[in-house]
C-alpha cells in the first residue's frame, strides 16, 4: 500500500548548515521540545518519507541523531564540501544523495511544518520539476519539492556563482503554489515560520507550548505515525487525498479525528462532528481497509492507514 | 379510502379492451403499494408456469400510498412481472414525474396482458377530475426503433400535450433483450428484463396525464412529517448523495477490496482512481439532478469529451468500467449513453459482456475473439453493446444474458457466468462482503443489491465481513423486509438513514396518510409477508434449492489482490449462511415455506 502514498519513494532533505549568525549559536543544536531542533525536524518528517537526508556543513557540530529511547533515526548524513555556499549547495548535495526521483527540501528550523501541506506539494510534482510555495510575497525555496534531475543545473549554478535558488526556476518546469492553495493545508502558513533570532526562538517555544496545552507532559520521542485517507465527501471538501499524522503513543481513533480537525478545519461540521473527536453522521472510519471502527477508543498502531469514508454504501 | 384510489386498471392489448377492478382495502393494507402490491397482483393474475414472453404474463405498474404526498424522495413506481431473465419474479422501481402522474391518473395499479398487433402505445388520462380516465390504444409503428427519449418527445408533440408523462422501451425491449429496461425521463425500471416483457406485448410506451388528486387522512400531520424529513434529508447523513452521488462508492470499494473487476477475477482495479467519483466530479461534473420532489438529488450528469451530458451512477460505472476492465471514463460515459438509448440494464449488459470477454480470452467464443472483445478494449465493447440491443451477430447470443448464453455455448463457459438465478451480479464483491454474498444467493429476483441491503451489515463493523456464519441469515432477512417496506411505501433508499426509528416513524406517517392505525409491528409483518409471497411465487414457478446459490467462481477462487487478498468463500460457509437464513425466515431446511408460516402471514 505504500505505493499509493504520493510521498512514497520521495526523500526529505533537511538543511542544517546555515550560518546561524543572528541566532548566536548553531540552530540545529537548539533544544526544542526536549530534543535538539534537528532531531525534532527529522522526527516530524519521518511519517511522510521513506528516506531522510540531513545536509550539514563540513565541520559542523551535530547532536547524535537518535530518538529519546536511544534508537538511531533512519537518516543519511551528507556534508557540504565547501563551507557557506548557501542553499543552492545544500539542495544540490541533498538531491545528489537521494535514492528516489524526488526530494522535499526544508531547513531544520521550521518546527511548525504542516505534513498536509508537504503532501500536497509532493502530489503536485507529476508534471513539473519544481513545486515551490509562494508565501508572504516571496518564493520559499527551502520548503519546496525538487526532482533529482535538476541537480546538474544546480551544480552549474554553483560553478557560475548563481547562488540564488530561484534562478533555477526559470530554467525548469516550475509550479508555484500560491497563498490560497497553501491556506487550505496550513491556514496560518506556520510551515514558513523559521527562527533567525533568539526572539524568534523564544516565540516558537512559547507557541509550541501553547499548542500542546499545559496539561500534557512533554513526551519523549513517542510518536505513532499514521496516514488518514480521505474518500468521498471528505476528499472533496479537504481537496486532498491523504494526510500524515504523528500522534502521541497510545493515541486512539478519537485522537486521529482531533488531529485531522486541527489540520483540516474545513472538515469540521460536514465530516468531523463539531466536538472534533468523532465523525459526523453519514461517515465511517475503517482501519487498513479491514475493520470498520465502532469504538473510538481503539488504539492506533504505527503505520496504520485510516480511511474516512462516506458511510452509506447504497446505490 | 385515503392514500389510495382503490382501483386497478386491467388492459388487454390483444382485444384492445380495458376494465376497472376495485382493489380491496385488505389487500392494500397487507401489501401497501409499489413492490408489495405488484407482487400480490402478480401472484393472483399470472397463470402458474406462464412463459415470460407469453401474452398472458401480466406486466404490472403500481403506485404507492406515499406517492404524491410531498414527502421527499417518494416519486416512485414499481413494475412487476415474471422475468424473462430469471423465470422468477421481476420487480423493478423507477422514479420521477411518471410516478406522480400514475397516481394522478386515478389508479393504484395497471396490469397489462395480451399482445398488440401492430404495436401500440397507451394513452391514459384526459378526463375531468373525479372521472375515470380514458384509455386509448394508439398506433406506434412510427415509434418503433426509437430511443425512449425520442419516443417521449414524439408522443408529447403528437398529443400536443407538454404535461403528458411517458414511460417507453427502446430497441432492446423491442428486440426482447432479456435485460431490457423501461425508461422514463432518463430513469429506468432496470433489472430483470421488464422492458423485454413490454416489447413482447408490442407495447412501445405508456403515456399518462392525470388530474385525480388523492386525499390523505390528516393533511396537516402529513405536511409536518414531510417538513421534518425534508430538513433531515439535508443533513450530513445524505451528504454523499448530495455532494458526489453514488459514484462515490467506486474508490471506497476499491480500497476495501470489494470492487468487482474483470468479471470478478479481482476485487480491486488498478485504474480506479481515474474512474472514481471524486475524479469524475473534479474533471467532468456537469450538473446535479434529482427525481421529482426530491431534496437529496443524488443524480449526477457528467460531461463527456464530445460535450454531451450523461447520467452516471455507481452500478453503471462499475459494470461498464472495472467489471469489463474499461479504464477510460470517456468510454464508460459512451457505454452508459448507449445503454440509455437502447434501454439496456447496465449491470446485466456489463456482466454479460464481461462473461463474453473472459470466454474470448480463454478461446471459447471465436466470434467474440474475431470482434476483438477483450477486457479493457473499449471499441469492440461499445460495438457489442449496440449489437446486443439490435440482436445482431454475437449480440443475439449475448441478448439472452450470461446464464442462457453460457448454456448455449456450453463447455466450461458456465464457470464464468456471474449470475444468481440468471441475473448478473451488481458491484459488490461477495467474497469480501459475506453478508451480501448470502443476500445475493437467496434474493427472490436474483443477485440484487436493492431488494437486499445486506452489505450494510458488512460495512458496519457489526460482523466480520470476510467470514460468514449462520447469524447472517437473520441480518439478511431483516434487510430484505426493510427494503420491501421502503419499496412498497415507497420511500427512496437514500432517505433511509434519515429516520431515527424507521418502522415506528413510517407507521405513523402511513397512519396519517391512510387513516389506518398502523403499528411498527404491523409494518414489519408487511415486509415479511411481501418477501414470503415473492418466494411463494418463485416456488410456484419452479424454484428449487439449488437456485439459492452463487456462481462457482466465487466458491473456487480466492481474491488475488487488495486488502482482502487470499479471502475466498467456501461451500460450507455458504451452506451455513443459507441454513441460517431459512431458519430466520421460519422456512424448512430446504427453503420451502411451511403451511403454518403461510397461514401466519395470511397467505395460506
Ligand atoms: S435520492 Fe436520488 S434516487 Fe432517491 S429520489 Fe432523490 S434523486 Fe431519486
Amino acid at each position: 500500500m505504500k505505493d499509493d502514498q504520493p510521498s512514497a519513494g520521495a526523500a526529505a532533505v533537511v538543511l542544517t548548515g546555515g550560518k546561524s549568525s543572528r541566532m548566536g549559536r548553531p540552530k540545529a543544536l537548539l533544544p526544542f521540545d526536549g530534543e535538539p531542533l534537528i532531531v525534532h525536524a527529522v522526527r516530524r518528517l519521518e511519517p511522510l518519507f521513506s528516506e531522510i537526508i540531513v545536509v550539514a556543513a563540513a565541520e559542523q557540530e551535530l547532536p547524535p541523531l537518535r530518538r529519546g529511547s536511544g534508537q538511531a533515526l533512519p537518516v543519511t548524513l551528507v556534508r557540504d564540501q565547501v563551507a557557506y555556499q548557501g542553499p543552492v549547495a545544500g539542495i544540490y548535495y541533498g538531491l545528489q544523495e537521494a535514492r528516489g526521483a524526488i526530494g522535499f527540501v526544508t531547513s531544520c528550523d521550521v518546527p511548525f511544518l504542516s505534513l498536509g501541506l508537504i503532501s500536497h506539494l509532493l502530489s503536485q510534482i507529476t508534471n513539473y520539476d519544481v513545486v515551490v510555495p509562494y508565501w508572504e510575497e516571496r518564493l520559499q525555496p527551502l520548503f519546496a519539492v525538487y526532482r533529482r534531475e535538476v541537480a546538474p543545473l544546480l551544480k552549474d549554478q554553483l560553478e557560475s556563482g548563481e547562488l540564488r535558488p530561484i534562478s533555477l526556476y526559470k530554467k525548469v518546469r516550475t509550479r508555484e503554489v500560491g497563498p490560497e492553495e497553501i491556506r487550505r493545508f496550513d491556514p496560518e502558513g506556520l510551515s514558513f515560520l523559521n527562527m533567525n533570532t533568539p526572539e524568534d526562538y523564544q516565540a516558537a517555544l512559547k507557541r509550541w507550548r501553547e499548542q500542546r496545552g499545559p496539561a500534557e507532559p512533554a513526551k519523549e520521542s513517542a510518536s505513532v505515525p499514521c496516514t488518514v485517507e480521505l474518500l468521498g465527501v471528505a476528499r472533496l471538501r479537504a481537496k486532498t487525498r491523504e494526510v500524515s499524522l504523528a500522534l502521541p503513543q497510545g493515541a486512539t481513533v478519537a485522537h486521529v479525528f482531533s488531529a485531522l480537525a486541527e489540520k483540516l478545519p474545513t472538515l469540521v461540521g460536514p465530516v468531523i462532528a463539531p466536538g472534533g473527536n468523532s465523525l459526523a453522521s453519514g461517515h465511517a472510519c475503517n482501519i487498513n481497509g479491514r475493520d470498520f471502527v465502532r469504538d473510538l477508543t481503539v488504539e492506533v498502531r504505527p503505520g496504520d492507514r485510516i480511511f474516512i469514508i462516506s458511510a452509506d454504501a447504497g446505490g | 379510502m385515503y392514500g389510495f384510489h382503490g382501483r386497478l386498471l386491467q388492459i388487454d392489448l390483444t382485444s384492445r379492451s380495458h376494465r376497472w377492478v376495485a382493489l380491496e382495502e385488505t389487500r392494500l393494507r397487507a401489501f401497501l403499494g409499489g413492490i408489495g402490491l405488484g407482487t400480490s397482483l402478480l401472484y393472483d393474475l399470472a397463470p402458474g408456469g406462464v412463459e415470460p414472453f407469453s401474452p398472458a404474463n401480466p406486466l404490472i405498474f403500481t403506485t404507492a400510498p406515499l406517492v404524491g404526498t410531498g414527502l421527499t424522495t417518494t416519486s416512485k413506481f414499481a413494475v412487476v412481472t415474471k422475468s424473462p431473465l430469471t423465470g422468477f419474479i421481476a420487480d423493478s422501481l423507477s422514479s420521477s414525474f411518471f410516478a406522480l402522474e400514475l397516481k394522478r391518473a386515478g389508479l393504484d395499479a395497471i396490469a397489462i396482458t395480451g399482445r398488440a398487433e401492430p404495436p401500440v402505445y397507451l394513452m391514459i388520462g384526459g378526463k375531468e377530475s373525479g372521472e375515470l380516465p380514458v384509455v386509448e390504444f394508439r398506433e406506434a409503428r412510427h415509434l418503433w426503433g426509437r430511443s425512449p427519449g425520442e419516443t417521449e418527445a414524439l408522443i408529447r408533440s403528437e398529443l400536443n400535450h407538454g404535461g403528458v408523462r411517458v414511460a417507453a422501451i427502446g430497441q432492446a425491449g423491442e428486440n426482447l433483450v432479456r435485460f431490457a429496461t423501461i425508461s422514463n425521463e432518463g430513469r429506468h425500471a432496470g433489472r430483470g428484463g421488464v422492458g423485454a416483457v413490454m416489447g413482447s406485448k408490442n407495447l412501445k410506451a405508456i403515456a399518462l396525464s392525470g388530474n385525480s388528486e388523492v386525499e390523505v387522512a390528516d393533511p396537516k400531520g402529513v405536511d409536518a412529517i414531510a417538513e421534518m424529513m425534508r430538513e433531515r434529508s439535508l443533513g450530513t447523513v445524505t451528504a454523499k448523495y448530495r455532494e458526489i452521488g453514488t459514484v462515490a462508492n467506486l474508490a471506497v470499494f476499491n480500497r476495501l477490496g470489494t470492487l468487482p473487476t474483470r468479471n470478478f477475477q479481482q476485487s480491486t482495479f488498478d485504474h480506479a482512481e481515474a474512474l472514481s467519483g471524486e475524479s469524475l466530479t473534479e474533471n467532468s461534473f456537469s450538473r446535479r439532478y434529482g427525481c421529482a420532489s426530491c431534496t437529496i438529488r443524488c443524480e449526477r450528469l457528467f460531461k463527456s469529451l464530445t460535450g454531451a451530458e450523461q447520467r452516471l451512477e455507481y452500478e453503471t460505472l462499475f459494470a461498464l468500467g472495472p467489471l469489463c476492465g474499461i479504464e477510460d471514463p470517456e468510454a464508460v460515459l459512451q457505454a452508459a449513453r448507449l445503454c440509455d438509448q437502447y434501454g439496456l440494464d447496465t449491470i446485466s449488459a456489463g456482466g454479460t459482456l464481461a462473461w463474453a470477454m473472459e470466454c474470448a480470452e480463454k478461446g471459447l467464443l471465436p466470434e467474440a475473439q474475431r470482434l476483438g472483445l477483450r477486457f479493457g478494449k473499449a471499441e469492440p465493447f461499445l460495438e457489442a453493446l449496440s449489437a446486443i440491443a439490435r440482436r445482431s451477430g454475437l449480440g443475439s447470443l449475448l441478448a439472452e444474458g450470461s446464464r442462457r448464453a453460457a448454456t448455449k455455448l456450453g463447455g466450461e463457459s458456465a464457470y464464468w457466468a456471474m449470475h444468481v438465478k440468471g441475473m448478473e451480479l451488481p458491484g459488490y464483491e461477495p467474497r469480501s462482503l459475506k453478508t451480501m454474498a448470502l443476500g445475493f444467493a437467496v434474493s427472490p429476483r436474483g443477485a440484487c443489491h436493492n431488494r437486499s441491503g445486506a452489505y450494510e451489515a458488512d460495512f458496519s463493523g457489526e460482523v466480520d465481513r470476510l467470514s460468514g456464519d449462520a447469524r447472517r441469515g437473520g441480518l439478511v432477512a431483516a434487510s430484505e423486509d426493510f427494503a420491501s417496506v421502503l419499496d412498497s411505501l415507497i420511500v427512496c433508499k437514500f432517505l433511509r438513514k434519515c429516520f431515527t426509528d424507521f418502522y415506528a416513524e413510517s407507521a405513523e406517517l402511513l397512519s396519517k396518510v391512510t387513516g389506518w392505525s398502523c403499528s411498527d409491528a404491523e409494518l414489519r409483518r408487511v415486509g415479511e409477508r411481501i418477501n414470503t409471497l415473492k418466494k411463494l411465487f418463485n416456488v410456484r414457478e419452479g424454484w428449487q434449492p439449488e437456485d439459492d446459490w452463487l456462481p462457482p467462481r466465487l466458491l473456487g477462487e480466492a481474491l488475488p489482490t487488495g486488502v482482502a487478498q487470499g479471502v475466498g468463500l467456501t461451500v460450507s460457509e455458504l451452506r451455513e449462511m443459507i441454513g441460517g437464513y431459512y431458519q430466520a425466515r421460519g422456512w424448512d431446511k430446504n427453503g420451502f415455506i411451511p403451511e403454518k408460516k403461510l397461514r401466519e402471514l395470511g397467505l395460506g
